[in-house]
């Protein structure tokens, strides 16, 4: 097709945390420093920011450049992506565009987030500008309680208890002790639901992604230099914004298009893929995902998943820790979950190998309004 | 963001803050909430909007604690789906009833309420929220 390959020359990120001494421009800085200590000194003629929130929670516009200007990076091209939750991989999409079509050579790719700003009210305010503005967003039903009803509709359906749900979180935390940027690096058991405040009922603070900022950082290049990983294939779909007037409020299908997609894209079956990240804001949308992305039945994940090797079909689950544990700094996680697979391939995680096998991306905006999936592969 | 609410705007929304216009699709027969230009099942543009009587069943509802800012009021919050008679699902909040009294196939009907006020000298909107239907049974 005359399109050049995309290669993922480096990467870098900071830990999710409550960074109260960290505003946008330095949670970037931290980004490009760790990014750079692997690397070497980039050089990037574009510069895409993956941020959902500058507007609404710092009074940024034109956050991509306040950031090339405070970083000193200077004559370059600079926008930003934003698609809601999903502003990484959809800016990683932008981001192949450019260096497939030859416009750019060397791009870099910041997902930074400052969530942890206001009081929790706040935050929940803006995290619920996600939806229809003028539906669920000035009626006051945010996020969590949609996702509440997605969880009681799925009991309902399938005979599942909440207990079984929670494995999920029990997993996710397993995992997020061993990577190092994560945000809730410590194990839960079980019964721990029971000490959990109630977000939204059924669901509690264990079952929902924690706030916090973050800052993480990939660095595309059109030259394979002495990269390990490529990204072989990208997809998207999108969906009615809120679940309930879609058909199936249980199934998101913008998840199996955007990732059929990708699979077409990048020539590949599911079979091939071994390992993925996907967009567990809440406990019920990991189960929905799953199946949406065709590693389960409807309504049967919950029994295919393994939660001891955190693992479904033939493919490895959310060893970040997924949003659950790992976090989720909003426009920043489609990057860290690119970062994650990035680490992973190039063997930089010692405790995780998956051969030849691909990496799967899944990052969606709401309950699977929005979807995209990027599959990155080893090349040598 | 707006820090306070939008006289003009909230006149632009009178339709689905005072009204349920729902719509139909004329083609395959699909209802849904709010309306779109094309049906969400089939994507045809022969589209019918009505007005919702306003009556329907509770499929499930929450109970939500984590409320945003401006809502706080009333928390914790019954936020509900309710399959109205016509067909179609909508949220919205569910009042007028204790959280014990709550049920799956509830019959509800829709009322006009006050959503939220732009502080002590501003805009109050209102808008659609459910309670049970006075001497209604399960549907």
């Amino acid at each position: 097709m005359g399109e050049r390959r995309v290669y993922i020359g480096g990467g870098g990120a900071i830990e999710i945390d409550r960074h109260y001494d960290k505003g946008y421009k330095a949670l970037a800085l931290e980004a490009i420093r760790r990014l750079e200590k692997s690397y070497g000194t980039i050089e990037p003629d574009t510069l895409i920011i993956s941020s959902m929130s500058p507007e609404s929670m710092s009074e940024q516009i034109g956050i991509a450049g306040v950031i090339a200007d405070y970083l000193g990076l200077k004559r370059i091209n600079v926008m930003r992506i934003e698609m809601g939750e999903a502003s990484g991989l959809a800016s990683i999409a932008a981001s192949y565009s450019m260096i497939a079509s030859g416009v750019s050579r060397r791009l870099l790719v910041i997902g930074v987030e400052k969530v942890v700003e206001l009081p929790t009210p706040y935050i929940v305010r803006v995290y619920s500008m996600i939806g229809d503005a003028d539906y669920t967003g000035i009626y006051g039903i945010p996020p969590a309680s949609e996702a509440s009803l997605i969880a009681n509709l799925y009991m309902d359906r399938f005979g599942y208890s909440y207990e079984d749900l929670f494995r999920w979180p029990v997993t996710m935390h397993r995992n997020a002790v061993k990577n190092p940027h994560a945000m809730l690096r410590f194990t839960i058991k079980s019964d721990s639901y029971k000490d959990s405040p109630v977000v939204s009922d059924p669901l509690r603070l264990l079952d929902v992604y924690p706030f916090g900022d973050g800052g993480s950082a990939i660095y595309l290049t059109s030259d394979p230099g002495d990269t390990a990983v490529e990204i072989a294939g990208i997809g998207s779909s999108s969906d009615a914004q809120d679940a309930i007037s879609r058909e199936d409020p249980l199934f998101f299908s913008a998840v199996r298009e955007g990732f059929e997609r990708a699979l077409r894209m990048a020539g590949v079956e599911r079979d091939h893929v071994r390992i993925v990240e996907i967009h567990d804001s809440f406990t019920p949308y990991a189960y929905i995902i799953l199946e949406s992305m065709g590693f389960a039945e409807r309504g049967d994940s919950p029994r295919r998943f393994s939660p001891d090797s955190s693992s479904i079909y033939r493919a490895y689950v959310n060893l970040s820790g997924g949003l659950k544990a790992r976090g989720h700094p909003w426009g920043a996680t489609g990057v860290y979950q690119v970062y994650e697979l990035f680490q992973i391939l190039s063997g930089a995680w010692s405790h995780v190998d998956v051969g030849d096998g691909y990496a799967v991306a899944q990052n969606m905006s709401g309950a699977g309004a929005q979807s995209y999936s990027a599959i990155l592969r080893r090349v040598r | 963001m707006a820090s306070r609410d939008s006289p003009s705007r909230i006149w632009r929304l009178r339709d689905s803050l005072y009204s349920i216009r729902y719509a139909r699709c004329r083609s395959c027969g699909y209802a849904f909430y709010p309306p779109r230009v094309s049906c969400i099942r089939c994507s045809s543009r022969d589209i019918e909007i009505s007005v919702s009587r306003g009556l329907g069943v509770l499929e499930e509802y929450t109970v939500l604690y984590q409320v945003p800012a401006r809502y706080q009021d009333s928390a914790p919050v019954i936020v509900g789906l309710v399959r109205l008679d016509e067909g179609f699902r909508m949220y919205g909040h569910v009042v007028d009833v204790d959280i014990k009294d709550l049920r799956r196939g509830l019959r509800v009907e829709a009322v006009l309420r006050r959503i939220r006020v732009d502080g002590s000298s501003g805009l109050i909107v209102y808008g659609i929220k459910f309670r049970p239907t006075i001497g209604g049974g399960h549907g």
